[in-house]
C-alpha cells in the first residue's frame, strides 16, 4: 500500500475525476439527449441540459419503429446463445477433462483457436456457409472427385442448397461456437479433487449421473458467469446480425438502433429519439448485470485465470 | 441392516487374483502377472515403496483401472469386465473425496440413492452408520465444515453404508496428522472387527501395515516379495527388499563371504559360522545385536542418538555401516570400539546375487509354514 499523503490523495481524486468524466459524460450525453425534442436538438444542437421529453420520445420509439420486436429477436438471440453456449462448452469440457481421449489436447487447442479467430474476422467465410449450409460439404464432393463419378453415374452432380440466413438459428449458430465457455469450465474442472469421478463410479453413478448429480451443482457459480457473459456478448453483437438478417423483423435491437438514422442525404437524424432507443436497449443488459453482478464478476475472474 | 439386492451380499468375500497384470505399452510394465489369494474377512495391507503399483492393483480390484490380463475372482465370480458398482466393492480415497456440496447424510446415502433404495430406508441406514462412526451430529454439515478426521469417517461411512463384500483404502490416513492418525488406525481395526468385510488397505507406511493387518503384501516394482502375517515379515523377512523395508531403523544387511566354514566381513572378521561357499548378505536387526566386553565382533563408533528411551549407535565395521539400538536402560561406554555378539537366531542370511533368504542357514526355522503355503 501506498503511504497516505496529501499530494496522492489530491492526485488519485484528480485521476479519478478524469476517469468519471470519460465514462459517464456519453452517458450523461445519450440521457440528456433522449430527453429533448427532435426540435431543441435542431435548434441548440448537443443537448447538455436534460429536458423532459424523455418519454414522448421513447414512446415514439415503441410505437413509430421496429425496435421493441427487434429487442424480442435480442432477447431470443441473446438467450439461446448464452444456453447453447453454456451447454456446449460443459459437455466438451466434460469430455476433453474425465475422460480418456486420444487427441484430446489436439482437440482442446482447436477449441482455443477459436478464442483467436473471432467471428469479426471470418465473417465472410461464415456468411457463405450460413447461406448455404451444405456448400463445405459440396466442394469437399467437388474437391475430391466424388462429384465427377457422381455426374458419370447419375448424370448429374449433387448439390445440396439451404441457407439460414434471416433465420434465429442462422443468428445464433455462429456465434455460439467459441472456446471460452470451454476453456473456462476446463479450468474449473481441473480444480475438483480427481477422486470425485472415481468416488461417483464406486458408488454405482455413471458418467452422466455423475454429470447430472455431482458435476452440475459443483459448477453453479461457472455456469451462471458464463451464462451472464455470453448473453451480454450476445445482446450487444452487431457485425454478424447486421450480415446475418436483412429483414427488419429478423434484425437485432442493436442492428436496429444503428438502422433509425435515415440513409438519405442532409436530412438530420432524429437523434432525441434515436438516443431514447439506446437508452430502452440497454435496459435489459443493465437489469443483468445489476441484478448477477456477482457471477458476472465471477466468470471475469475466472476467465483471466 | 437391511440387506440389498444390487451388491454380493455376504459379510465378506474372498479375492483371487490369477495372473493379474497391467501394462500400458511394451516398455511401460506396471504390474507383471501377479497371483494371490485373499481370505474372506481378512484385513490385508498392500505396501510397498511409491511407485511399486500398489494403487493400481487396488483400483483393478476397484474396477477403476482396467487388467491388462488375468482373472479377479470375488467370491468365486470373474470380475474383472464388471463395472465397480457390479462388484460389490466399496473404496476410501486418500483424500476423502467427499461431494462438496452434499451433507454429510447426503454423501453417505449417496450411493444407496443411485441403487433406487427408498428414502426411509436411507435414513435409517444413515442413521445406523452414523451412529456406529460418531457421526450422528453432524448429518445436517457439509465436508467443509467438518475436521480432518471427522470428513475420514464420513468416508468410510459412505463406503460400508452399503454394507459391501470387499472394503477397499487406498491410503486413507496419509493426509492426517500423527495423533490423529493412531487415533484413526485403531478406529479403523475395531470397526474391521464388528464389520468383517474383507478389506484391502494400501499405504506406505510400515507401521499402518504392521499395526492394522492380518497379513501384509509387498510389493516391488509390481512383484510380489512376501505375503505373510506382519509377525513372519518382521522375523522372516523373505528378501533382502523386505528386510530393509521393515523396521525402523531398518535391519542391517553386511556383505560377506563364506569360505565354507565361516562368514566373514570384507575386513576379514568372522562372524558366523556357516558352510556356504560365496558372496552372500548377512541381515541382523539393530535391536537384536547385543553389546558386551566378551563379544568377538569390533566395530567403531560413529556417533549416537540419544531417544530416550534407547539409543540408536551409528557404526562402522568393515566399512560397512551398522546401526545398533541399545536396550532399554542400558548404559554403554562409548569410547571407541565396541565389542558385539550377533546371537546366532537373530541372523538372517540372503542370496549375494538374487537378495531372496537362504531359509534354515543358521538352523532356525527361518521359513513358516505360512510362508511355504503362499509362496
Amino acid at each position: 500500500m501506498v503511504e497516505k499523503a496529501r499530494s496522492i490523495n489530491i492526485t488519485a481524486t484528480l485521476l479519478l475525476i478524469i476517469g468519471i468524466v470519460y465514462i459517464v459524460g456519453p452517458l450523461y450525453l445519450t440521457l440528456s439527449t433522449a430527453s429533448q425534442s427532435y426540435e431543441y436538438m435542431l435548434r441548440n444542437g448537443l443537448a447538455w441540459i436534460p429536458g423532459g421529453e424523455l418519454f414522448a420520445n421513447m414512446s415514439k420509439v415503441i410505437h413509430e419503429t421496429r425496435i421493441p420486436i427487434q429487442m424480442l429477436n435480442s432477447m431470443t438471440v441473446a438467450f439461446s446463445n448464452a444456453l447453447a453456449t453454456c451447454a456446449l462448452s460443459f459437455l466438451s469440457a466434460y469430455a476433453i477433462v474425465y475422460f480418456r481421449i486420444r487427441w484430446a489436447g489436439i482437440v482442446f487447442a482447436l477449441i482455443l483457436a477459436t478464442i483467436m479467430l473471432p467471428l469479426d474476422i471470418r465473417v465472410i467465410t461464415t456468411y457463405q456457409v450460413a447461406s448455404n449450409i451444405f456448400s463445405p460439404l459440396n466442394a469437399v464432393l467437388d474437391f475430391t472427385g466424388l462429384n465427377s463419378l457422381i455426374a458419370d453415374i447419375f448424370g448429374t452432380p449433387v448439390h445440396l442448397e439451404l441457407s439460414v440466413l434471416d433465420t434465429r438459428f442462422g443468428l445464433v449458430a455462429p456465434l455460439v461456437a467459441h472456446g471460452t465457455g470451454t476453456f473456462l469450465f476446463r479450468q474449473f474442472f481441473l480444480t475438483l479433487p480427481k477422486d470425485l469421478f472415481k468416488a461417483a463410479r464406486m458408488d454405482g453413478a455413471g458418467p452422466i449421473r455423475f454429470l447430472i448429480d455431482i458435476l452440475l451443482p459443483l459448477s453453479r457459480t461457472s455456469v451462471a458467469s458464463l451464462f451472464v457473459l455470453t448473453f451480454l456478448s450476445g445482446w450487444t453483437q452487431y457485425l454478424w446480425p447486421l450480415v446475418g438478417a436483412s429483414t427488419p423483423d429478423m434484425q437485432t435491437a442493436v442492428v436496429g438502433l444503428a438502422r433509425l438514422v435515415p440513409d438519405a442525404d442532409g436530412q438530420v437524424p432524429d437523434f432525441p429519439m434515436i438516443m431514447a432507443g439506446a437508452v430502452l436497449v440497454s435496459l435489459v443488459p443493465l437489469a443483468m448485470i445489476a441484478l448477477l453482478q456477482r457471477y458476472l464478476v465471477q466468470g471475469l475472474v475466472l476467465s483471466e485465470k | 441392516m437391511v440387506a440389498i439386492g444390487t451388491t454380493i451380499r455376504d459379510a465378506s468375500a474372498d479375492i483371487e487374483l490369477i495372473g493379474v497384470t497391467k501394462t500400458y505399452d511394451a516398455k511401460n510394465v506396471v504390474i507383471p502377472p501377479l497371483s494371490v489369494a485373499l481370505r474372506p474377512g481378512e484385513f490385508t495391507v498392500i505396501l510397498g515403496p511409491s511407485g511399486c503399483g500398489k494403487s493400481t492393483l487396488l483400483q483393478m480390484i476397484a474396477g477403476l483401472e482396467r487388467v491388462s490380463g488375468g482373472k479377479i475372482l470375488i467370491c468365486d465370480r470373474e470380475v474383472q469386465d464388471l463395472e465397480p458398482k457390479h462388484r460389490g466393492c466399496a473404496m476410501v480415497f486418500q483424500n476423502y473425496a467427499l461431494y462438496p456440496h452434499m451433507t454429510v447424510a447426503e454423501n453417505m446415502a449417496y450411493s444407496l440413492k443411485v441403487a433406487g433404495i427408498p428414502k426411509a430406508e436411507r435414513n435409517e441406514r444413515v442413521a445406523g452408520v452414523a451412529k456406529m462412526l460418531g457421526l450422528s451430529d453432524l448429518l445436517a454439515r457439509k465436508p467443509a465444515q467438518l475436521s480432518g478426521g471427522q470428513r475420514q469417517r464420513v468416508a468410510i461411512g459412505r463406503a460400508i453404508i452399503r454394507e459391501p463384500g470387499v472394503l477397499l483404502f487406498d491410503e486413507p490416513l496419509s493426509n492426517l496428522d500423527a495423533q490423529l492418525r493412531h487415533d484413526m488406525r485403531v478406529e479403523l481395526a475395531d470397526l474391521h472387527r464388528r464389520i468383517g468385510a474383507t478389506s484391502v488397505f494400501v499405504t506406505h507406511d510400515q507401521v499402518e501395515a504392521m499395526t492394522l493387518a492380518d497379513r501384509i503384501l509387498i510389493l516391488n516394482k509390481g512383484r510380489v516379495e512376501q505375503f505373510d502375517t506382519p509377525k513372519a515379515i518382521y522375523h522372516h523377512p523373505a528378501s533382502v527388499f523386505v528386510a530393509k523395508f521393515i523396521g525402523a531403523p531398518p535391519m542391517n544387511i553386511l556383505q560377506v563371504t563364506g569360505d565354507g566354514s565361516v562368514l566373514r566381513l570384507p575386513d576379514g572378521q568372522a562372524v558366523a559360522n556357516y558352510s556356504g561357499k560365496g558372496s552372500f548378505q548377512l541381515g541382523i536387526r539393530p535391536e537384536d545385536i547385543s553389546v558386551n566386553a566378551g563379544g568377538s565382533i569390533k566395530a567403531r563408533i560413529r556417533y549416537r542418538e540419544d531417544l530416550g528411551s534407547h539409543e540408536i549407535l551409528e557404526t562402522e565395521i568393515g566399512c560397512q555401516q551398522l546401526r545398533i539400538a541399545t536396550p532399554f536402560g542400558v548404559e554403554i561406554d562409548t569410547t571407541s570400539v565396541l565389542s558385539l555378539t550377533f546371537p546366532r537366531g537373530r541372523l538372517h542370511l540372503f542370496d549375494g546375487e538374487t537378495g531372496r533368504a537362504i531359509p534354515e542357514a543358521f538352523g532356525t526355522a527361518a521359513t513358516t509354514q505360512s510362508m511355504k503355503e503362499y509362496q
